[in-house]
């Protein structure tokens, strides 16, 4: 019945040569066993959000995975090590207290970047969030001018249910609009206490997890310009194989709704680079 | 129409452009399953082997594409324990295409060996005394650890990825590959050792029979050695060939430069050794089996020719076209080098297998000529088309090429792929 390997008239050599193999093998169940095992007590913890954003940054271009002060021109070239999470990034806090007090922002350090509204009292995320921090503590979020316009007329949007707890980084609702879906991350660590929707200006109110709200990984004042900048880069080289119309930069406005504007461009594949969802 | 199911920030061709490219190797594929099932169903009287030249195209195929299906482990151990980034960038390419090699090569020998509803005879009885026991518990394990290391690709498409539970696996799998490149790359060594030992201990054979360290014949080490060469050379073929059918590029040249290099000194490396070995052989192997060398090589159309083709022309030349800066940032150089590097390791085990068992042994023996069967050649012809197919949909629908995006946005280059040469401080400087 047994193999001949284990056979007790085998020579020791010939157990010990084939007993290798069968150790290999053991060795390849064990592994895929022991991951099983992880992805269970991951999944338990609740950390399937956050390794998700982890795989999803690794997958970004590194062009769109710059460190904030790469694009201040501080740090040139330098690639974010922590997935758009600056509260725990050493670097970011001694860039930060090495920085003079900021001082009165110039005029273009907020507000109108290109035509695009950007308040210069709303935090921005990466992928395209602003953040609102209202007088009772709770915080609105909402897409901002770029990503609105990038969107124009949702057909569908999928909000989390009030009570929902959204984490940084971690999907925060989705839309679609005609085939295409994307989801959009949510800027901050809180409970959903509110929805809202297109039309409302904002989609979500947040409520903090903890004693209250650190903003440290958004963008803020100066930095949202050149951030603006390359993003409005990127889309124009995005489109410019779609059939967008040559155009100079002659000071005209935004289109409100990109996609009515140029349909043929990939829009699915625009609005996921943009909200970074590769 | 696929458009959901492809990488969202890559361009594909359109779904009917790819079901177009698809639809000869498909076409290719039918045909060799139905010429492989006439084999299983009616045995080998479909084949043109024989009692004596019982190894024909299939084993030949083995042999070759094991060989060139090396990039997956060395590859391996370069990322996961040697931590050599830049080799990322061909990671997902090295896998695809050793799995394609790996379980292709299995179907072949499947169809060879016949009755695969009995296979489970060789783990359960095994003969531990054949080099052939070695190498189908080698094989057999090293696709199961290429089948688990094609799992996170897999999990990695983006409607895998929208399930939480294979996202997580998918990760915690990908941290555990260390591992599994260590098995891998205990397992190649020996398999291809064992493959290239199976006709260094034929003492019947003195066209192959070679002398060596214990129980390993020389060959054992020359099969290895020409497989860590050539895998790389492989690598860069494909993913070469890929940018040409794709119009894209699609590895960093800074990654072609590492692997060129490294096959470049490997080739280099086996045209010695292999030399070495060959002058023992003809010196001193040969005349103590009763043989003169000449005899091999009297027999067209196995003449001198095809020894000096093997180490000069297939290993040492392209070894030197690959080991200057400016020939492999020229795609025509480098082309021709890897190409050059796999067709000497593919000929060199059509010679051990074939050649060896074509020419005579005995005073009335006479030189045999093996022609393949149209079901061997279809059963071979199924297998690339087999590994076309994959490659073709794993490129498609998986994010194979991690830096793809950022070569896409980045300035077209030469037309020779060269680009002007950078400065030396500048080169240092990166």
């Amino acid at each position: 019945m047994l193999p001949e390997l284990f056979s007790p008239l085998g020579d020791p050599v010939r157990t010990a040569f084939l007993g290798a193999f069968y150790v290999v093998a053991c060795s390849l169940a064990v592994t895929v066993g022991l991951a099983l095992l992880r992805a269970r007590r991951d999944l338990r913890a609740g950390r399937a959000d956050a390794i998700r954003w982890r795989e999803e940054f690794d997958d970004l271009p590194e062009a769109r995975r710059r460190c904030r002060h790469a694009a201040s021109g501080r740090m040139p070239g330098r690639v974010c090590p922590n997935g758009f999470d600056c509260r725990g990034c050493e670097m970011h806090q001694a860039l930060l207290a090495s920085l003079p007090a900021a001082g009165p922002a110039a005029a273009s350090d907020g507000g109108d970047i290109l035509g695009f509204d950007l308040p210069r009292s709303r935090a921005y995320h990466r992928g395209h969030t602003w953040v609102e921090v209202l007088e009772d503590g709770t915080a609105r979020v909402g897409l901002d001018d770029f990503g609105a316009r990038l969107v124009g007329k949702p057909d569908e949007v999928t909000l989390p249910a009030p009570g929902t707890t959204l984490r940084a980084n971690g999907p925060g609702w989705g839309l679609r609009r005609g085939r295409a879906r994307v989801r959009v991350l949510s800027p901050l660590d809180g409970k959903v206490v509110e929805t809202g929707g297109p039309d409302r200006g904002w989609y979500l109110r947040l409520a903090p997890s903890g004693d209250g709200w650190d903003l440290r990984h958004l963008l803020r004042d100066g930095e949202v310009r050149p951030w603006m900048l390359r993003e409005v880069e990127n889309l124009q080289s995005r489109l410019n194989g779609a059939g967008a119309r040559a155009s100079l930069a002659d000071g005209g406005t935004p289109m409100p709704d990109f996609p009515e504007a140029c349909p043929q461009a990939d829009w699915e594949g625009i609005w996921r680079e943009a909200f970074l969802d590769p | 129409m696929d458009r959901s199911w492809l990488p969202a920030t890559r361009s594909r061709a359109p779904l009917a452009r790819f079901a177009l490219w698809l639809l000869p190797w498909v076409a290719l594929l039918a045909v060799g399953v139905y010429a492989a099932g006439r084999c299983l169903v009616r045995g080998l009287n479909q084949t043109n082997m024989d009692n004596r030249f019982v190894f024909g195209l299939w084993i030949f195929l083995d042999l070759a594409i094991i060989a060139l299906g090396a990039g997956a482990f060395v590859s391996g151990v370069l990322v996961y324990l040697l931590k050599r980034d830049e080799v990322k960038d061909v990671i997902g390419t090295a896998l695809v295409v050793g799995f394609a090699c790996y379980s292709g090569a299995i179907f072949a020998l499947m169809v060879d060996v016949g009755q695969p509803l009995r296979a489970w005879f060789t783990f359960w009885h095994p003969n531990p005394h054949s080099m052939l026991a070695e190498i189908t518990f080698c094989l057999t394990c090293y696709l199961g650890v290429l089948a688990i290391e094609y799992v996170p690709l897999v999990l990695r498409h983006r409607r895998a990825r929208s399930a939480s539970p294979l996202l997580v696996f998918q990760f915690e799998l990908h941290h555990l590959m260390v591992v599994l490149a260590a098995v891998g790359a205990f397992l190649s060594f020996f398999h291809q050792g064992s493959l290239g030992g199976l006709f260094g201990v034929l003492r019947g054979r003195p066209f192959a029979f070679r002398e060596g360290f214990a129980v390993w014949p020389t060959t054992f080490f020359l099969f290895v050695l020409s497989a860590v060469a050539t895998g790389p050379a492989f690598l860069i073929l494909i993913t070469r060939l890929a940018s040409a059918i794709t119009g894209k590029r699609l590895v960093r040249q800074r990654t072609v430069d590492f692997l060129g290099r490294l096959s470049a000194w490997l080739l280099i490396a086996y045209a010695g050794v292999k030399s070495l070995d060959t002058l023992v052989w003809l010196n001193r192997t040969t005349p103590a089996s009763g043989f003169h060398p000449y005899e091999f090589y009297s027999q067209p159309p196995f003449g001198g020719w095809i020894l000096l083709t093997e180490i000069v022309a297939l290993a040492l030349v392209p070894g030197l076209i690959l080991l200057g800066e400016a020939r492999r940032r020229s795609t025509p150089w480098l082309l021709t080098g890897a190409a050059l590097a796999c067709a000497g390791v593919t000929l060199n085990r059509f010679v051990l297998t074939i050649q060896t068992l074509a020419l005579p042994t005995l005073p009335v023996d006479h030189l045999l000529l093996y022609v393949p069967s149209w079901q061997e050649v279809a059963t071979f012809a199924a297998i690339v088309a087999y590994g076309v197919i994959l490659y073709s949909l794993s490129y498609r629908y998986l994010p194979l090429f991690p830096h793809e995006e950022e070569l896409a946005a980045a300035p077209p280059v030469r037309a020779t792929g060269a680009g002007p040469r950078p400065p030396r401080e500048a080169r240092h400087a990166a």
